[in-house]
């Protein structure tokens, strides 16, 4: 990570409960000194990101996730597809990686951190849950990143 | 037996709406409506809170033109401090209507490339898998950099102004809160680290090159589809009549060009407006009092907004004007396709504007802030980029909002959609022993045309398929596609 130029986006709404798990782990990250990466808050992607991608080896997309998870979080290689949803509502992580690599010939390393949420009221703050699991990605992200042996190292 | 068909989302649009269209036992058709089915209440929300939280809670209605909402709120906030707009200083004015261009300038080349352009490059007939922006971008690469650019250049001055891209701020009350350094300017200017603003001018003209080009080679369908007479609605420049989007005088004609509106003061907008309001639709009907419901109603956005200027002050888009005027001889134009066309001339006014904004030294200077005697009430009218927005506060001795009053630009143009559908179910439709996917499809260019932003504050999680459904007049299903 450290000869790596590298993006993380936190994607979801802090006013929608669970939603802001992708927000507040970029806050974390923040908190942490965590200096290496440039940091995107996102209330959903965009097009020109993925022109903004381009710029970078290693992208990291940090979002919360409604199906239930084993350990309450995931984190996944992230791969390109054409898939489209019905509105700008919802580019998906893999179309940006789609349309960076097809306008722009770039195919950065890309990873999703799925946080599992449960709640999406118009609240701010986590559930309890999702306190939990965000906890649970943190550390495990955390001791990742850390590591020589780091899944995005390798 | 009639039948009941329903789209459910319309695609391609901003938010979540619905269409059903009901047929008889013959095909022909009985009804069509566009529904908003989604409620979100920031008129309630709002009270009780101090007024000069409004334009930094109001631009949460939106993820797409939140800049919109933040500038009508506070020309609204603007008036409560004892400020018409032009009291402000001349550097807050200045630097307000940069923000304003760079905003309309982003959404309009994202509706443009994002989400009408496949219609136009790829056909109604073309698989939906095709016809999205990534089979724009696989097929016409180049365009769809040039749009990702265009989109971003604006979103960029949007930060520079408002310090994010969505939902920044930057106005307060009688002001804003910073101005823009040399260094933060240079950047639009010297082309280094993105296209310059002299780009952008150069590729709203190819934009606009293309769209006349497409025009002559289609002229069949796009000079009838979806046409209808109406009233159009938008500001005007108070001194010569111009085009107008961040402050002006309202004006609307009918169909034929005759007056309905003469140039009325943001202030007295009550005094010529009602809304109406139908069951099967959260979205309220507006029109003007003297005319009526059933002829009072107005277009609002790009295509109004031409027809009711006088002209337009940068030397690029009044010359294209001029061509756009010249396709319906002059006439008043009631045309939904030519929208595009118009959406893209003012995307080209944006870029002429926001050079001559980024070139003017007052966007460097600190005098930022005004005065003025404290009223209890005040209104801001502006145009979105979607067409006429309306914020009207008034508020209470200790400084609460007692009542909003907001119309926003689709709003103004939930009549015109309606007509759109009706006029797709009449001439596509009816008497059609199948419904196509092709036909579903026409009903989404032609509300796809206003640019409708129909319920951007309630963000959905998760997928939310096309979905067709065709009932019988019982509610049975008897058949269901989904995308």
């Amino acid at each position: 990570m450290k000869n790596n130029k590298t993006i993380i986006f936190g994607i979801g709404n802090i006013g929608r409960q669970d939603d802001g798990l992708g927000w507040l782990f970029l806050d974390h990250l923040k908190e942490e000194g965590f200096e290496n990466s440039d940091l995107e808050y996102r209330y959903q992607l965009q097009i020109e990101d993925a022109e903004l991608i381009c710029n970078y080896d290693i992208v990291i997309f940090v979002d919360a996730v409604k199906n239930e998870l084993t350990e309450g979080y995931y984190f996944k290689t992230c791969k390109p597809s054409s898939k489209y949803g019905f509105s700008t509502h919802e580019l998906a992580p893999e179309t940006i990686l789609h349309l960076a690599n097809s306008l722009y010939n770039h195919q950065p390393k890309s990873y999703i951190l799925g946080i599992e949420g449960v709640q999406w009221n118009l609240e701010i703050g986590l559930s309890s849950k999702a306190k939990l699991n965000f906890k649970k990605a943190k550390t495990s992200f955390i001791e990742n990143m850390l590591s020589p042996d780091s899944v995005i190292q390798n | 037996m009639s039948k009941k068909i329903v789209i459910d989302p319309v695609t391609r649009v901003e938010g979540h709406g619905k269409v059903t269209i009901t047929l008889d036992e013959n095909n022909k058709v009985k009804d069509s409506f566009f529904h908003i089915v989604e409620f979100r209440g920031f008129e309630r929300f709002i009270q009780g809170h101090p007024y000069w939280e409004a334009p930094v809670l109001v631009q949460r209605l939106c993820g797409i033109c939140p800049v919109s909402h933040h500038l009508a709120a506070a020309k609204a906030i603007d008036q409560i401090v004892g400020l018409e707009p032009e009291d402000l200083s001349v550097p807050t004015q200045k630097i307000r209507k940069l923000l304003h261009f760079g905003q309309i300038f982003q959404s309009h080349a994202l509706h443009f490339f994002y989400l009408a352009s496949p219609d136009l490059l790829f056909g109604f007939d073309a698989a939906p898998t095709k016809r999205n922006v990534v089979g724009v971008a696989m097929e016409y690469p180049e365009l769809a950099k040039k749009g990702i650019l265009m989109r971003k250049f604006g979103q960029e001055i949007i930060k520079m102004i408002a310090g994010k891209r969505i939902h920044g701020i930057s106005a307060s009350p009688g002001g804003v809160h910073k101005k823009v350094t040399a260094k933060e300017r240079d950047y639009f200017l010297n082309g280094k680290n993105i296209p310059s603003i002299e780009a952008m001018i150069e590729w709203s003209k190819e934009m606009i090159d293309f769209i006349k080009i497409y025009h002559s080679k289609n002229s069949n369908w796009l000079d009838t589809f979806a046409e209808y007479p109406s009233g159009h609605l938008g500001l005007v420049n108070k001194k010569n009549g111009f085009l107008e989007l961040y402050d002006g005088n309202l004006r609307a004609i009918d169909a034929y060009g005759n007056i309905t509106l003469n140039d009325i003061h943001n202030d007295d907008y009550q005094d010529y407006f009602y809304e109406g309001v139908e069951k099967w639709t959260y979205l309220k009907f507006p029109y003007l009092k003297h005319l009526g419901r059933e002829k009072g109603w107005n277009r609002v956005g790009p295509l109004a907004r031409l027809n009711v200027c006088e002209g337009i002050s940068t030397p690029l888009a009044a010359f294209e004007r001029l061509a756009f005027l010249a396709a319906t001889d002059g006439k008043t134009n009631n045309k939904t396709m030519y929208t595009h066309w118009a959406r893209l001339i003012e995307i080209l006014h944006c870029a002429e504007m926001m050079k001559e904004l980024l070139e003017d030294d007052d966007i460097l200077s600190n005098d930022l802030v005004r005065k003025g005697e404290r009223r209890k009430e005040g209104v801001g009218i502006i145009e979105a980029p979607r067409g006429t927005l309306i914020h009207h506060y008034e508020v209470d001795d200790k400084d609460r909002i007692t009542r909003c009053n907001l119309i926003v630009s689709t709003t103004h143009n939930n009549e015109p959609m309606n007509q759109a559908v009706r006029w797709v179910a009449d001439n596509v439709m009816d008497g059609k022993a199948k419904i196509t996917e092709s036909m579903m499809n026409q009903v989404e260019v032609a509300i796809r045309a206003y640019d409708p932003c129909l319920s951007c504050a309630t963000h959905a999680i998760g997928q939310m398929p096309l979905e067709i459904s065709l009932h019988d007049h019982y509610g049975n299903l008897i058949d269901l596609k989904r995308s």
